[in-house]
């Protein structure tokens, strides 16, 4: 077959295709994606592959409304020569050829024996109307009636006959009359039946019972004076231009650019600390758009395409927020997104837009169903998208630098004329590219910026080159004043723009900031921790003013009552009126592993149990007495146990009548603790089960024995495994108080009583996940 | 990217920075619509508003100037949405325009036929247009014609006001300009507001408002009714009439609520316009009296509500207004725009005092600490009665004596709010008080005896806020005010911003209990000193006797 010369037609497309120089199979390949994966095995794949429907609605796609209307007139004509063809399309013979020379590149079209010929799946697809906006003309007939007696049979049609047949072409060759091809009550001296007579009209073979006729496409071509369409089909809507400096373009669209940058850095920088839920459907509810919208102080058309920005660029994705809900975070990439320049941050971000199939501008509107499209909802897509961006903004690029856009609508037009398919979504397609551009700093004034062209041309680093001069740099001092505002000369590093925005509230932002201090933003930068010094060392450093002196005596103000009353949690308390008591109790070896603190001189406080210090403190010769709730003292003693008395009265209703007041609170106290006792031990067991370390392995004595005195110090509870003297294995949740003569004793928080082992029973000891995670209090 | 001083924010902010060489190029470029907000040490603000934008319109500015000086001056590349927004806005102003008609009196007519739709639809318009003349001319009732543009205004279409001025009754007022002259800001203000025909001019205090009032009186040279604030003020508006034009005791009246003259100049205070009896306001036929040929309005921004409802009906005269910001805090200013008119001139405080026209202030706030019985009585109290009690604490007492004792020849007013606690303090520092009971002839009285040195120290309540001219003030204690108004800070700084002969720095003291209530209020009122660019200190009251070392 290589020796075949490329010109000389084959019997079928995988024959031509086996005729083809590689580079021509690489180029198919490359515009046609889909059929390069998998690598197909031959050129037969290739050629089936490439005829099947898919591939080829795809392939349709990629055509200009004059390729469409060539392929239209091929599959009109049926296999045709070139030079039949060029004669048939009303444009530019050289148009002609380089649209037929292209279908045949994208093989849907082929050179047979006779000339050029499309798929048969093509020519369905055409026929059906599905291949998009042709010229309306049906296959001509086969065999084709001579030319001399088209003429003659349209020249001999009455005026009535006439009209008939020019309404039928003008309606895509078809047309329904009652009757017309089963004789029925048809006027047999009516204009249709002459048509049909004379042959210029037929039924319809398919749809016989319908009554409906058809218009041969050599006639059609006839009455169209011999081409397929009346007005030329290589003319391609002019852009409306204007003429704007560079310069200005450049630097508007840089301004967007910045800005977006910065929005998209506040967003997530809010989303990270307060993070929206993921809708059921997937997406971002309309609320927290809008939410979103008013915090950023921009509309939700702006909001929505920032956000699927910056999801497409991997900055946004689900997760699962500090409850376990699923909700919309900023990733890992976003942290280090933020570490770069801003130049390199948009072009990230532009980059992303470029590629991305999502369709932000939909957002708002319904869909066919009539439901709402939600931002950030995986169906927010189309696979036009890409493309379309791709193709409008490359109008765009095509023209000198300094023209601009001045109708928005031609471009429209254009980009229709580029690629006619699915026309609706198309035109919205391309409204909405120039809109986002013009939000994300690619196109500004109708105009494309020069960081946009460097992106379509040689990617985001060359586009990040050639913002970078075009932003303002970053600046890391601020001009601090009396009124308590700083305001920030141009963009913030990232990481003053932290601190600031932690110890001060932002009024204004843009391409500068203005941040207020008020006494409550300096108690959130005190409640993250920072110092009074801290404070006004940061003032210092980032005010290239200096300090005014209220902002200091506003920092020492809050300062001085910040932390006055101070909160936190505890188990249980013991206080004494005499100092010396506890004193005694704290300087007491045994006391350790209690974990007592003193926070007052007369009060200890601990984080264990009340019943496990109260136990601990009576081994010890102290006798506690507890008190309750209302600082009453409660009297304990060991619980005698009782059968229940069985309930004859539903729940909830007063306590029994004749029953004294006193003994049923009693029962009912004693009821309240056993139950909670109950769950207690039930959740200890749920504990236990969710902790029970996997396959622990088993430690010889003398490791069971240092990870029992390391448990110990820490004073935490841990996990072990214990063969009891039956020899049954069970595993206990055990907080550990002393270790020494081969025996562990410690509580045991399923009985909630103290316990012994034998250290060398004890097969396993893990630490219980609650206490290996550093405890926050 | 430029090197300007401006910092366009997305949110409608400017940013100005003054220490730039461009700074004040650009503020004059930018003031013309842009509103100041505050003016700091370094970085003043202004803010874009419709408002501002239509009082440009007004002014005969277009967009394409306003959008030239925003890329012109701005640092960094101006968000396109505000310029459009900006276009789009200014653009709203003079679609509609209300002129006079030979046949149907007033109509509305517009450039837009749309605007015109749009209008007519609306709610708030309807029974305020009459019959419609052509496609896009309306029939307005004569008497809705203030109404009808504050509904305008509202719905977002000012409308241009071409329908005149009826001239008034003629009376002849000239400028006595033997020993003094307008100055040229004055002369400036006087000539922007008769060129626009209505409107509002803002001075500052004691920038010599009152005579760009009597400079307007002068062009229009008809009777002139004048609306001030309280009765004092109406006497010293009669006394400097006298004394700088041509205008006789006997040809100006006053018209309050002791005396009812009506005269070619009367001068009525809001007080008495606003009277209701039984359900009616019998002085309101003052304002059909005669037939006036201008109205003055002193201190626009504290303009009574049934004040606007009256100039509603007053828009067929001539109206100016003086004041000393836009800002009120009942957020009317749409009403002011509309009734009376847009801003005519506008000059920073900042800028007049470097001129050397009013006194430069330096503001120094004085903390006390409440010992600890009054901590526990302060922190125990009633909310509503927490003020009272931080803000009369004894200490203070003390601090205002030590101040007063510093500055032993200085003219030196003590300012406060509750009447005991200034009793008290005109006892202890020997000094005659001026409260809400004292009266008009007593105050008047201890007024010119400290204006002519008489008197050295006067203890005053807030009746002395507003229009009061003691130019001979130079320091001011302040020891309680009404909860943090920005307005009653402005009109005490007012008191001593007049010029000193010597070119002295006026002294604002503010005396304020530490961690209380008092301090938040303060913390208010001070941030809007340092928003007007008097950067203040502050000073424990332990550390008072080296203040002045």
């Amino acid at each position: 077959m290589s020796t075949e010369p490329p010109s000389s037609a084959g019997r079928t497309l995988a024959d031509r295709l086996r005729s083809w120089p590689p580079e021509r199979l690489a180029r198919l390949m490359g515009e046609r994606t889909d059929l390069g994966t998998p690598v197909p095995a031959d050129s037969g794949q290739l050629a089936s592959r490439a005829a099947t429907r898919t591939s080829l609605l795809r392939a349709l796609d990629l055509l200009t409304s004059a390729e469409l209307l060539v392929l239209d007139a091929l599959v009109v004509l049926g296999e045709t020569s070139e030079d039949d063809l060029v004669a048939t399309i009303n444009a530019d013979p050289a148009a002609t050829r380089a649209a037929a020379h292209r279908l045949e590149d994208l093989a849907l079209v082929w050179e047979a024996p006779q000339g050029l010929r499309p798929l048969t799946a093509v020519v369905e697809l055409v026929a059906s109307g599905a291949a998009g906006p042709g010229s309306g003309l049906l296959p001509v007939s086969v065999p084709r009636t001579p030319p001399a007696d088209v003429e003659a049979a349209l020249a001999g049609l009455s005026p009535e006959a006439d009209r008939v047949v020019r309404v039928v072409d003008a309606h895509g060759g078809r047309g329904t009359t009652q009757g017309a091809g089963t004789g029925g009550p048809t006027d047999e001296d009516g204009p249709v039946a002459e048509a049909l007579r004379a042959g210029v009209l037929r039924v319809a073979a398919r749809e016989r019972a319908s009554g409906t006729v058809e218009l041969p496409g050599e006639y059609g071509l006839a009455l169209r004076g011999g081409r397929t369409t009346t007005s030329p089909v290589d003319v391609v809507p002019a852009l409306d231009l204007g003429e704007r400096e560079q310069r200005l373009v450049d630097r508007t669209a840089s301004g967007a650019a910045a800005e977006s940058v910065r929005l998209v850095e506040a967003v997530l920088e809010a989303w990270g600390t307060d993070p929206p839920s993921v809708l059921r459907s997937g997406g971002l509810a309309v609320r927290d758009l809008r939410a979103t919208a008013r915090d950023l102080g921009t509309d939700e058309t702006v909001t929505a395409l920032l956000l699927e920005v910056a999801g497409s660029a991997g900055l946004l994705a689900q997760g699962a927020d500090r409850g376990g809900d699923a909700a919309w975070l900023p990733t890992p990439a976003y942290d280090a997104w933020t570490a770069r320049t801003t130049a390199q941050r948009w072009s990230e971000l532009a980059a992303a837009w470029l590629r991305s199939s999502r369709v932000p501008g939909l957002v708002g509107s319904r869909d066919s169903a009539g439901k709402a499209w939600n931002a950030l909802v995986p169906e927010l897509s189309s696979s036009l998208a890409v493309e379309t961006r791709r193709a409008a903004l490359a109008e765009l690029a095509a023209q000198d630098e300094g023209a601009v856009l001045v109708e928005v609508e031609t471009l429209v037009a254009r980009v229709g004329w580029l690629r006619p398919r699915r026309p609706r979504l198309r035109e919205d397609l391309v409204r909405w590219t120039l809109a986002e551009a013009t939000t994300l700093g690619l196109c500004a004034l109708g105009g494309i910026a020069g960081p946009a062209r460097a992106l379509l041309t040689d990617g985001p680093d060359a586009a990040a080159r050639a913002l970078d001069p075009l932003v303002p740099p970053p600046v890391e001092q601020v001009l601090v004043q009396a009124d308590l505002t700083a305001v920030a000369p141009g963009p913030l590093t990232a990481e003053v723009a932290r601190d600031l925005g932690l110890v001060a509230d932002v009024e204004s932002s843009g391409g500068g900031g203005v941040y207020r201090f008020t006494p409550a933003s300096v108690r959130r930068g005190l409640d993250a921790g920072w110092s009074r010094d801290e404070v006004h060392d940061f003032l210092a450093r980032v005010s290239a003013t200096g300090v005014p002196q209220p902002l200091s005596y506003l920092v020492d103000d809050v300062a001085r009552t910040h932390g006055r009353v101070r909160a936190g949690r505890a188990s249980a308390f013991l206080r004494a009126d005499d100092e010396a008591t506890l004193g005694e109790l704290l300087a007491l070896s045994r006391t350790a592993s209690l974990g007592l603190r003193r926070i007052a001189p007369t009060v200890l406080v601990t984080d264990v149990e009340i019943d496990e210090l109260v136990l601990t403190l009576r081994d010890l010769g102290a006798s506690p007495v507890v008190e309750a709730h209302d600082g009453t003292v409660r009297v304990v003693r060991p619980d005698r146990q009782r059968a229940r008395v069985p309930r004859t009265r539903p729940a909830g209703q007063a306590g029994s009548p004749g029953a004294g007041a006193a003994p049923g609170e009693t029962d009912a106290v004693a009821e309240r603790e056993r139950w909670e006792a109950a769950a207690q031990a039930v959740r200890a067991g749920d504990a236990a089960a969710a902790q029970r370390p996997a396959g622990v392995a088993p430690l010889s004595p003398s490791g069971s024995l240092a990870a029992l005195r390391e448990a110990l110090e820490a004073g935490v509870s841990v996990h072990i495994s214990y063969v009891d003297s039956h020899g049954a294995s069970t595993q206990r949740h055990v907080r550990p108080r002393k270790v020494e003569g081969g025996t562990l004793t410690a509580w045991d928080h399923r009985v909630a009583a103290p316990r012994t082992f034998a250290v060398h029973r004890i097969t396993a000891v893990a630490r219980s996940r609650e206490d290996a995670a550093p405890s926050g209090s | 990217m430029n090197d300007g001083p401006l910092i366009v924010q997305s949110d409608k902010t400017l940013l100005l920075e003054v220490d730039h060489e461009r700074a004040s190029e650009c503020r004059k470029a930018i003031a013309p619509f842009a509103e100041l907000e505050r003016s700091p040490e370094h970085v003043h603000t202004y803010r874009l508003t419709p408002l501002g934008l239509w009082n440009a319109r007004a002014a005969g500015h277009d967009a394409e100037q306003v959008v030239d000086a925003l890329m012109e001056f701005s640092r960094y590349a101006v968000p396109h949405a505000l310029l459009v927004d900006v276009a789009e806005t200014m653009a709203r102003y003079g679609r509609l325009r209300l002129d006079k008609h030979p046949l149907h009196g007033l109509v509305l007519t517009t450039t837009d036929r749309p605007v015109l739709e749009e209008v007519l639809r609306a709610k708030k318009v309807a029974g305020m247009i009459g019959e419609r003349l052509d496609p896009d001319t309306v029939a307005v009732h004569a008497s809705e014609r203030g109404n009808l543009k504050q509904a305008l205004l509202k719905i977002g279409w000012p409308a241009e006001d071409y329908a005149g001025y009826v001239d008034g009754e003629a009376h002849p007022i000239a400028l006595e300009t033997a020993d003094w002259q307008l100055r040229p800001y004055q002369e400036e203000a006087a000539e922007s507001f008769w060129h626009g025909g209505s409107g509002v001019v803002v001075l500052p205090c004691g920038a010599g408002k009152t005579l760009v009032g009597a400079a307007a009186m002068s062009r229009a040279q008809a009777t002139t009714l004048i609306l001030v604030t309280n009765t004092v003020s109406a006497r010293q508006w009669k006394d400097e009439l006298v004394r700088r034009t041509t205008l006789t005791e006997d040809e100006i009246g006053e018209y309050s609520g002791t005396v009812k003259e009506v005269r070619p100049v009367t001068i009525a205070t809001y007080q008495v316009l606003t009277t209701r009896r039984k359900g009616v306001y019998p002085h309101l036929e003052l304002l059909d009296a005669r037939d006036w040929g201008l109205i003055v309005y002193d201190e626009v921004h504290l303009l009574p509500a049934p004040i606007f409802r009256m100039t509603a009906n007053l828009q067929a005269r001539r109206r100016i207004g003086l004041t000393a910001t836009l800002v009120r805090e009942d957020g009317r200013e749409g009403d002011v725009f509309s009734l009376i008119g847009p801003k005519r001139y506008d000059a920073p405080w900042k800028d007049i005092e470097s001129q050397g026209w009013i006194a430069p202030a330096d503001c120094v706030e004085v903390r006390v600490s409440l010992p600890d019985a009054e901590r526990l009585a302060y922190a125990t109290a009633e909310p509503e009665d927490r003020y009272r009690l931080a803000a009369c604490t004894a200490q203070k007492t003390r601090v205002v004596k030590e101040l007063v004792a510093q500055h032993p020849a200085a003219p030196t007013l003590v300012i406060g709010q509750f009447i005991d606690q200034l009793d008290e303090l005109a006892a202890s520092l020997d000094a005659p008080v001026i409260k809400g009971e004292t009266s008009v002839k007593e105050r008047q009285r201890l007024f010119e005896a400290f204006r002519s040195g008489e008197e050295r120290l006067l203890v005053v309540s807030k009746v002395a806020n507003f229009s009061i001219d003691l130019p001979s003030a130079e320091v001011a204690i302040q020891v309680s005010g009404s909860f943090g108004s920005r307005q009653e800070e402005a009109q005490r700084l007012g008191r001593l911003l007049r010029p000193k002969t010597d070119g002295r720095t006026a002294r604002f003291y503010t005396v304020v209990s530490r961690d209380t209530v008092d301090a938040e209020f303060a913390a208010n009122r001070q941030r809007f000193l340092a928003e007007q660019g008097y950067a203040y200190r502050i000073v424990d009251a332990e550390d008072l006797p080296r203040l002045e070392q």
